[in-house]
């Protein structure tokens, strides 16, 4: 599906018909509204000679988990407008291409192939599931072209190839936001500090739902806590009814459940957890995706009191630099920016930086400039493990609160737990999982 | 939720949840059954016409009239007279011909996916909930579970429907008509049954069930694109387990299936989604035509 423009090259897809099973509603009126007179037959041809930087966004803009989609287009369109008000780069306008990946790992590679071989991008960004980054990773690596993960979790993606069987980390593929293996070190973290004593997992039924608990568990046993690890719980994708599962977890009476259920799938969840009186008969429930989305934004199913973590959060670190972006972002959408917006925003800023470091849009240079960099964005500073290529940021865990300024749920209080690759090693040495970082 | 104890393993909350699912099921695989069973037809699209029904009742709860009671009617109303278009238009010329079992099922899962892309367009691929009604929002504790007054509505819904059908076939004058033509079309024909209208009627009456169990299922589920797909496996499990064209079979294979689906993540963790089919098969060794085998019951 031909989606979401950063400019008006989307456009010229668009007219191509490259790609496409179907045209939403608001990508239709956007796209007309932003420029009919751009259409042309130059996307078409792949041309990539118009000067400046064209990225290629892949994120998942239909289905259960759209709204991630939605969430990033706002943050790399407010980057875009921002560093082309800015002067662009080296006087360049830099502008995205946007690509539904529908969250299906074959999709996304023939949407990849299009980017790349049809209209020429410079780079790619986007990812939020770990099945189709883990597919997508090999491919980047084979066509050359620099990738920055900012959202899709799995440790595996930026485990070198070869350090276990599903590792797939390469040298093009790079990864701004913290990973499940970083946050399960915070969930552990968490957990270890409450009375609980047996836990449970309800997670979806693919590759990040297994290892959220397999993180989980290892992490909790490294940090020797004196807890049992009882039932365990995999729905699939797009379940549209948990009650079974949500019976089962509350049959085992543990004390603590970690979901990593996300997308519309957790809202789901909610509304039928809520019913079944899960949150009278589960003392502790962690969140581990509950503030990724529009979750936070008013009305939010997510329960106060309950704890979450984020890959970002608004209000930490307390910088000029996370003020401005949150202000900026809350003027511009009326909603704080979640940690979706902030990872497509910064990547936007990551490759700018590449890109003038190394004085070229040149992909083998570009990866060059990304290995190693130090960067400082709305997150904080941070630089890229040069094994991994995994940023190296803390894991971000709070309590689910209301915030009446904002209007908006927020983790109050919030804990940052910031943690380097040898820490993580150690805590997973009894394991043959991987840190990823 | 307190856990109850009436079996050793499975509480009262898990048998009670099994039988909401196996409700929902059986008033669409009761449909499947029964179109196959008097018209021969497998239809493919039945979980795409279920979808349609809890999309139509949503959509007019939450948009046009809030009023749930009409929402189902319409939900099922419409889903009859889309399965009354596709059978005139497009099932019927298919009867005669020589391979015409294999183009229904062409057909058929043609419209699937007719269906589900028009379903995108028309309502996006978000997920969608509904309300359960006023009336019915409310609780109730048995045996130290509670349970939402809605779930064992429907629960009941599926009982009265059965036994509605149950009646409608076996005691009118209609019903002697779908038991005659489904064991004998050709008699039937001969001794004056108008059966092209008969197949038309049959056909509306399975997808107003189909239609009517996506509508009842709408504020118990959340409703997007991919639940035809998710409900139409578990439709043909049913039938095969309860045996093709049967009814009573529809009824006892949902309930089975429910209860699988509610009580198999009790025992295993990942995989639990396969007991159904595994079911399907050592019933398919065992009694090839199902357990309550017999057409045009």
């Amino acid at each position: 599906m031909i989606e979401e423009p950063g400019t008006i090259q989307n456009n010229e897809n668009a007219a191509c018909g490259s790609a496409g099973s179907g045209v939403d509603r608001r990508s239709f009126l956007k796209a007309t509204g932003a420029g009919l007179a751009a259409t042309g037959l130059a996307g078409c041809l792949g041309d990539d000679d118009g000067g400046g930087l064209t990225l290629g966004a892949v994120y998942i803009f239909s289905g259960f988990a759209s709204l991630y989609g939605d969430e990033a287009e706002r943050g790399y369109e407010l980057a875009v407008e921002e560093i082309n008000e800015d002067g662009g780069i080296d006087g360049e306008d830099v502008e995205v291409i946007a690509r539904d990946t529908e969250g299906d790992a074959d999709t996304a590679i023939r949407q990849m192939t299009s980017l790349i071989e049809e209209e020429g991008v410079d780079g790619l960004f986007g990812l939020d599931s770990s099945g189709v980054a883990q597919a997508m990773a090999p491919q980047v690596a084979e066509q050359q072209v620099p990738l920055m993960v900012t959202h899709a979790a799995t440790p595996f993606l930026t485990s070198p190839e070869g350090e276990h069987d599903n590792s797939v980390g390469n040298e093009w593929v790079f990864r701004n936001c913290n990973s499940l293996s970083i946050d399960m070190y915070g969930a552990a973290q968490v957990a270890a500090e409450l009375d609980a004593e047996e836990w449970a997992t309800i997670g979806p039924d693919y590759a990040f739902g297994y290892e959220t608990w397999d993180y989980f568990q290892a992490y909790l046993e490294g940090l020797g806590a004196d807890v049992e690890f009882t039932d365990e719980q995999y729905p699939g994708l797009e379940t549209s009814d948990y009650t079974p599962y949500i019976s089962a977890i509350i049959d085992a009476e543990p004390d603590g459940v970690i979901t990593p259920l996300w997308g519309a799938d957790l809202t789901t969840f909610l509304g039928q957890a809520d019913e079944a009186g899960w949150f009278d008969a589960i003392e502790y429930t962690l969140f581990s995706v509950g503030m990724g989305t529009d979750l936070p934004a008013d009305g939010s199913p997510l329960p106060e009191g309950q704890h979450a973590s984020t890959r970002y959060d608004p209000f930490v670190p307390e910088t000029e630099e996370n003020e401005t972006f949150r202000e900026t972002y809350y003027e511009e959408y009326d909603t704080l920016p979640t940690y979706n917006a902030e990872g497509a925003y910064r990547a936007l800023y990551l490759y700018r930086e590449a890109v003038e470091e190394a004085g070229s849009t040149d992909h083998d240079e570009v990866r060059e400039a990304f290995t190693g960099m130090e960067h400082s964005g709305p997150v904080g500073e941070y630089h890229f493990d040069e094994e991994t290529n995994q940023a190296v940021v803390p894991a971000i865990w709070g309590t689910v609160s209301q915030d009446e300024e904002w209007e908006s749920n927020v983790l109050d209080p919030v804990e940052v737990y910031d943690v380097d690759a040898d820490e993580l090693d150690e805590l997973l040495a009894d394991s043959e999982l991987p840190s990823g970082v | 939720m307190e856990p109850s104890t009436t079996l050793a393993f499975v509480g009262l909350a898990d048998v009670v949840i099994g039988l909401s699912l196996g409700s929902r099921l059986f008033l669409i695989a009761v449909g499947l059954s029964l179109i196959f069973g008097v018209l021969g037809v497998l239809n493919f699209a039945h979980g795409a016409f279920y979808m349609i029904g809890a999309y139509v009742a949503l959509t007019v709860t939450n948009q046009l009239i809030d009023n749930f009671w009409i929402a189902v009617v319409a939900g099922a109303l419409a889903v009859g007279l889309i399965g009354v278009l596709i059978e005139v238009g497009t099932i019927r010329p298919l009867y005669e011909r020589a391979e015409g079992e294999l183009d229904q099922l062409i057909v058929t899962f043609g419209f699937v996916l007719v269906i589900h892309e028009a379903v995108r367009f028309v309502w996006g691929s978000q997920p969608y909930s509904m309300d359960a009604p006023a009336s019915l929002a409310f609780s109730v504790s048995i045996a130290g579970s509670t349970f939402s007054a809605y779930r064992l509505f429907v629960i009941g819904a599926a009982f009265v429907v059965m036994a509605g059908l149950w009646l409608f076939v076996t005691k009118t004058y209609f019903g002697s008509l779908v038991r005659g033509t489904s064991s004998d079309r050709e008699m039937a024909s001969m001794l004056g049954v108008d059966v092209p209208r008969l197949y038309t009627a049959v056909f509306f009456l399975g997808s107003f069930l189909a239609g009517l169990g996506g509508a009842l299922s709408a504020p118990l589920q959340s409703t997007s694109p991919a639940l035809g797909d998710q409900v139409i496996i578990d439709a043909f499990i049913i039938v095969v387990i309860g045996g093709l064209g049967s009814m009573f079979g529809a009824f006892v294979g949902a309930m089975l299936v429910g209860l699988m689906q509610a009580i198999g993540p009790q025992f295993i963790a990942a995989g639990h989604i396969a007991i159904p089919f595994v079911a399907m098969v050592i019933v398919l060794l065992l009694r090839p035509e199902g357990l309550f085998g017999g057409i045009g019951e």
